[in-house]
């Protein structure tokens, strides 16, 4: 909110700090002083406009008595007490209008003063300089006086052209559902049953709190004025605004509390305002709904427990002067302090929020720094974490850039991507009030942003590209949402290095995965073909542990690639991290303390023979000592022919209790050969 | 087998004196390792001989020595300085190496680490909770009833069922307290969510918050506490300022602000020329909040804090603009390897 310096010090009887000083001060009470500016126009020289965050629990700072209240109790002055007299004339208010609170939950006080004669014009300089500088326009001198009413005592009005009031009457009342009324913005509202409207004898005439009514407004032809001055209900003013959209200088302060006290003082302030600046006399009596005030709160708190909450002594000789300039009325008794809540705060209701008015004033940097004492052991991370963790380790161990992308995607892309036997186990989850389209379904599959995130970067002309994430997939069931973890990663352009590049293909990515998988700490995992929408045809894979496919592999759709505008292979993968969670920790395997035998066997076969079913029967062709076989190179093409494929392995040998003797190698590799030749059809070379 | 095999050594052989060149020393290693008394490739070789059947020991035997005999000839050619004419192969260093692609980790992951390392050394673990939440754990227990003004800055994402992207990582206390046994020492680290986007809003981003609830918890452990924090990540010459604020969860309430890390308190246009940056929420645990958890506050009491993990890796690693963290792009993300600060 914006405060004019000058205007902040009237309210003290002498201001005895410097501006600069004053501001700090505040700042360290907390009331933030953001801006500073010299002020121009009518006021005095060396004047400024302050720009201050008055914390939304603070509604009685957001005026200038408020604050100078603050600046007050940082030693800036005395704050100099109201002038409340009002010089009545003529007829009684009473008889002039009268005012009727139906709704008292909705309006506790509703206090209202009548001003006639009134002449409507521009307000004096003074009073319009100083409005614009707190960035309110002026508007006419009646207006004008409620707003600075509003400014300087926080107290929101609203006057209304007493002779257009049916019946020259006000009645506080809930709205009629489907009852209409045109607020001063000149919109048509149409209310519901919550909200509270001030109404004549006919219609509502304003939004109670919030904005007043075009037809009852003040004009150049006014010559009655019926000021009004409540306190309404802050959640359901709140209730109303929100859904009407509308927010309001008066709605502001409403929502977060107004002080009932105020609604007469500040009455009486304005309309001797009005009579000084627009002329007009103002009649006798206050018509008010409610002037018996409640039996204000009090709060008592022992300074023993103010210290030990504060891990340092305050001693009373502060705590009481202060709370005495806070105006909170203390009387101490011993250990024990009460005070009495004065109705503009409406933030004090606890012990602690006494604490808080103590702490922030002795200076939250006079607390001394104690580092509170162990008094548990080590610490450690729970929940998923060390899962998640795990695999962000095991995704880098892979050569992968960790990504972060949104969790929430558009539905055209979510769907593509959930489009696997990983993502299909619940529904998409929508935003309600997504920002936009784009972004309005959270994600069942990590990929949905992966993918756009690798086209982007192909698009800038990436070379290569090897994306990951660590994160979570979100389910709709009928119980809720349910969130999983997951890791995915994406893999395009040429891998290799500068004097040996090639594009990457399923191998590529199948090595990362299993890298991956194995830095999880998991056993090897079976891999099968797998068709899902996600990925294209004859060219994905499932992997299989434990009898669950735990991740998905292989080529994105190019159905998919294209929405994205990309021509090129995307080879993409995804692992369900709670399939895994419960695998994996290493154990030592004893090393082996006899020789291996390696033996090379090129065979040639049948290119629908996969690798799996070749080692499997060979494996089983060949002894127990057959200690482990890998692939040495795959050759397709001259020599061989067409549908034919061979494959030369390497077979390592090796006894676990003994050396193995060339010829029982030999006579173990010849038998395996002839049964694999007998049983799978294949030849050697 | 066994003459391919006797191949074999012979080239490994010639590629290992080849490569020692005419350095002494090393044509020594190559002795030792193929003509080595003890345990040289050629005695292997020999005991290999004494198990084969007796028709293959003699031509075995026959390469065997021939073998031996070239080895021991191009040993003694390469001790005295001589040996074949062999091309000069000039090796160009400078050439880039055949470099592994290496992984790296996201800013915002190793500043979520660095400060989980902190904390986990004072003696805090590390909690999770969902980023689906309902009302209650996202506002109401931490004492923001419906159409309070709080959730006016706390634009939320809802879903349907009553359910919301949580707005703040302070869910996780809640569910701390209520199911958690007393003392309690956590930092939560997570994705939170705002319908707000701009150059300085992400409507994703993380938070990491710290709880602490015991017996005889005070303000002035929560000093210590954020100082040593912000000691240990930017640096022990930063002052840390405590500013009096307001969070509907915490009494008292306050902002944290350090000493500008890019013009170190004179002012520069990244603290608006005030020489401090605000760069954590702080605050005893409102009495509400813990009643709210089923805890009562005439025993024990705590603290807790937040900050924008985002917000730290930005000023940590000088990024220009947020969006740049969710933007995938390739370039950008592997410029921070993998280690981090240790
Ligand atoms: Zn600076």
């Amino acid at each position: 909110m914006r405060f004019l310096l000058s205007w902040l010090r009237e309210h003290l009887s002498e201001c005895r700090l410097e501006a600069a000083e004053l501001a700090a001060r505040l700042t360290a009470v907390g009331f933030n002083v953001e801006l500073r500016e010299p002020a121009d126009g009518e006021g005095k020289p060396g004047d400024e406009v302050w720009e201050v965050d008055v914390t939304t629990n603070r509604p009685d700072a957001m005026n200038h008595r408020g604050l100078a209240r603050e600046a007050a109790a940082v030693g800036a002055g005395e704050l100099r007490p109201l002038d409340l007299s009002v010089t009545e004339e003529g007829t009684a208010a009473g008889e002039l209008a009268r005012v009727r609170v139906e709704d008292g939950e909705g309006c506790p006080r509703y206090c209202a003063r009548v001003v006639r004669g009134v002449r409507v014009g521009p307000s004096p300089a003074w009073l319009a300089a100083r409005l614009s500088a707190c960035g309110v326009r002026p508007i006419n001198n009646v207006v004008d006086a409620t707003n600075y009413v509003l400014l300087d005592l926080g107290q929101p009005l609203h006057a209304f052209d007493l002779d257009l009031l049916e019946g020259r009457e006000v009645r506080v009342r809930a709205a009629r559902p489907g009852e209409t009324l045109r607020t001063l913005d000149g919109v048509e509202r149409v209310l519901e049953a919550g909200d509270v409207v001030i109404a004549d004898a006919r219609r509502p005439v304003a939004l109670a709190g919030i904005m007043g009514g075009a037809e009852t407004e003040i004009t150049a032809s006014t010559r009655d004025v019926l000021l009004e001055s409540a306190t309404f209900h802050p959640l359901r003013v709140r209730r109303t605004a929100h859904r009407l959209g509308l927010k309001t200088e008066a709605s502001h302060r409403f929502e977060r509390g107004a002080d009932r006290a105020m609604a007469r003082t500040a009455v009486d302030a304005c309309a001797a305002l009005i009579s000084r600046i627009a002329g007009g006399e103002v009649a006798p009596g206050m018509l008010d709904s409610a002037p018996q005030p409640p039996a204000p709160a009090v709060i008592a708190f022992s300074l023993q427990r103010l210290n030990a909450f504060a891990g340092c002594q305050v001693p009373p000789e502060f705590v009481i002067p202060l709370l005495t300039r806070l105006e909170l009325a203390p009387r101490r008794d011993g250990d024990l302090v009460s005070c009495t809540v004065p109705t503009f705060r409406t933030d004090l209701e606890l012990p602690e929020d006494l604490y808080e008015e103590v702490l922030r004033h002795w200076g939250y940097e006079r607390v001394p720094a104690v580092l509170p004492a162990a008094d548990r052991g080590p610490g450690r991370r729970l929940g998923s974490w060390p899962l998640v963790e795990r695999a962000r380790r095991a995704l880098a161990a892979v050569g992968v850039a960790e990504a972060i992308t949104y969790s929430f995607t558009d539905p055209g892309l979510e769907a593509a991507t959930a489009s696997s036997p990983l993502a299909g186990r619940g529904d998409p989850v929508p935003l309600l009030n997504p920002l936009s389209a784009r972004s309005s379904v959270l994600r069942r599959s990590l990929l949905a942003g992966l993918v756009e995130a690798a086209a982007g970067n192909l698009r800038r002309g990436a070379g290569a590209v090897l994306l990951g994430e660590v994160g979570r997939a979100f389910f709709g069931t009928p119980g809720g949402v349910r969130e999983e973890e997951r890791a995915a990663v994406v893999l395009a352009g040429e891998v290799g290095s500068w004097d040996g590049r090639r594009n990457a293909d399923f191998l590529d990515l199948k090595g990362l995965v299993e890298g991956f998988l194995s830095g999880l700490g998991l056993p090897p995992a079976r891999w099968r073909p797998g068709s899902c929408a996600l990925l294209e045809s004859g060219q994905g894979a499932e992997v299989m542990l434990g009898g669950r496919v735990i991740a998905v592999a292989g080529r994105l759709a190019e159905a998919i690639g294209e929405r994205l505008d990309i021509a090129q292979p995307l080879w993409v993968a995804e692992v369900d991290l709670a399939a895994v969670a419960g695998e994996g920790t290493a154990t030592f395997r004893p090393l082996p303390r006899f020789p291996a035998v390696v033996a090379d066997l090129t065979v040639r076969h049948r290119v629908d023979l996969t690798y799996d079913q070749l080692v499997g029967a060979l494996m089983a062709a060949a002894p127990e000592w057959l200690e482990g076989v890998a692939p040495v190179v795959q050759y397709r093409g001259e020599g061989v022919a067409a549908g034919e494929v061979k494959t030369t392995l390497r077979l390592t040998y090796r006894h676990g209790e003994r050396s193995l003797s060339q010829e029982e190698v030999n006579a173990a590799h010849f038998a395996a050969m002839e049964r694999l030749a007998a049983e799978l059809g294949v030849r050697f070379d | 087998m066994t003459a391919p095999q006797l191949q074999a050594v012979r080239a490994e052989f010639d590629a290992e004196l080849a490569a020692a060149g005419r350095d002494p020393a090393r044509v020594e290693e190559v002795r030792i390792r193929f003509a080595g008394r003890r345990s040289g490739v050629l005695r292997e070789l020999e005991e290999r001989l004494k198990g084969l059947p007796r028709e293959e020991k003699p031509a075995y035997g026959k390469a065997l020595n021939e073998l031996k005999q070239y080895i021991s000839e191009r040993l003694e050619q390469a001790r005295r300085g001589v040996g074949p004419a062999r091309e000069e192969i000039f090796l160009d260093v400078t050439l880039p190496g055949r470099a592994p692609r290496l992984g790296s980790v996201h800013p915002v992951t190793l500043v979520r680490r660095e400060i989980e390392e902190i904390f986990l050394r004072m003696g805090y673990s590390v909690a999770d909770g969902p980023e689906v939440e309902d009302d209650w754990h996202n506002f109401e227990a931490l004492n923001i009833p419906p159409f309070h003004p709080a959730r006016d800055t706390q634009d939320t994402f809802y879903l349907p069922g009553g359910l919301l992207l949580r707005t703040h990582t302070s869910p996780v206390q809640i569910r701390a307290m209520e199911t958690m046994e007393l003392p309690l020492r956590l930092i939560i680290p997570g994705r939170v969510y705002r319908r707000d986007s701009d150059l300085r809003h992400s409507p994703m981003f993380h938070q990491v918050e710290g709880l602490v609830v015991g017996e005889g918890i005070t303000f002035a452990h929560l000093r210590a506490t954020l100082e040593a924090f912000v000691h240990v990540l930017f640096d022990p010459a930063l002052k840390v300022r405590l500013r009096p604020s307001f969070f509907p969860f915490t009494e008292p309430s306050a902002e944290v602000d350090i000493t500008c890390i890019l013009c170190r308190g004179q002012g520069c246009a990244m603290c608006s020329g005030s020489g401090w940056i605000e760069i954590l929420g702080a605050g005893m645990v409102d009495p509400r909040v813990l009643r709210a958890c089923r805890i009562d506050p005439q025993r024990y009491s705590g603290f807790a804090f937040g900050c924008g993990l985002d917000r730290v890796a930005l000023l940590k690693y000088g990024l220009p603009d947020l969006r740049l963290l969710f933007s995938g792009d390739e370039r950008f993300l592997r410029q921070f390897g993998s280690e981090g600060a240790l």
